[in-house]
């Protein structure tokens, strides 16, 4: 299945949209942290992860959202996740990370 | 449900697989058939497939160059787990400090939590993670 991602800049929100597709695991993580941290470094503001696409998250999945936050905290700014399927949600749940980013339904 | 286990009752399925990450993806499909085969519910293969999946990970992030051994093991109403390999340090989890930014152990919280029963032994310098899951009964 592997990993797909698309982001884009939201100009008006002044936001980032990030929408990964298919699977974050170990073999697609380390693609999606330089993704990531490419786009914090670019421009340091809220981060909207659109789960509706993505299908399966790990670990190591979970470590990079977790070091995208904290380099975003330093600014004051958020990673928000919208349309998590339920699978991925429950990890967020059982590791206490439901608490730390900001989800929406 | 539990026919199907029974009718699979002491069959023993082996997989081993180079630790490698872009082998991860083949763990899970196989777990998530073996899964299905002996009749658990969505979420429950699910469960199994992510705990699997987890332990393989530990294991790769060693950075090895070694086989990672996957046995499954299918009992009357029981699914017993075990991923052995040479290199291997077994997360363990610690419940006084939850720093999420720093958390070194999700990995095994995670599996603790999907798994009915988890334990790490190790014998013969192979280290070894057992996982169980039972298979729920509808009455």
């Amino acid at each position: 299945m592997g990993l797909e991602v698309k982001k884009e800049f939201d100009k008006n929100k002044n936001v980032w949209i990030l929408k990964p597709m298919g699977e974050i695991d170990i073999y697609t993580s380390p693609s999606f942290r330089d993704i990531l941290l490419e786009m914090i470094n670019e421009k340091s503001v809220d981060v909207i992860l659109d789960g509706e696409g993505l299908i399966y998250m790990d670990s190591t999945g979970l470590g990079v959202l977790i070091s995208g936050l904290k380099k975003l905290r330093e600014k004051d700014k958020n990673i928000i996740l919208t349309n998590i399927k339920p699978n991925i949600n429950k990890l967020f749940d059982i590791t206490g990370l439901n608490k730390v980013f900001i989800i929406k339904e | 449900m539990v026919e199907a286990a029974n009718q699979n009752k002491g069959d023993i399925i082996k997989l081993t697989i180079p630790a490698m990450a872009e082998y991860v993806s083949v763990v899970r499909l196989t777990s998530s058939a073996i899964a299905s085969r002996i009749g658990f519910d969505i979420e429950e293969i699910e469960d199994i497939k992510v705990a699997i999946a987890e332990a393989c990970t530990m294991i790769i992030k060693n950075g090895e160059k070694q086989n990672i051994d996957i046995n499954f093991e299918i009992l009357a109403d029981i699914l017993n787990i075990s991923v052995q390999a040479k290199y291997f340090v077994c997360q363990e989890r610690d419940n006084k400090v939850f720093d999420v930014y720093d958390n070194k152990s999700l990995s095994i919280l995670i599996i603790e939590s999907l798994m009915d029963k988890v334990e790490c032994e190790s014998c013969d310098g192979i280290v070894c993670l057992k996982m169980m899951k039972k298979l729920r009964v509808d009455v």
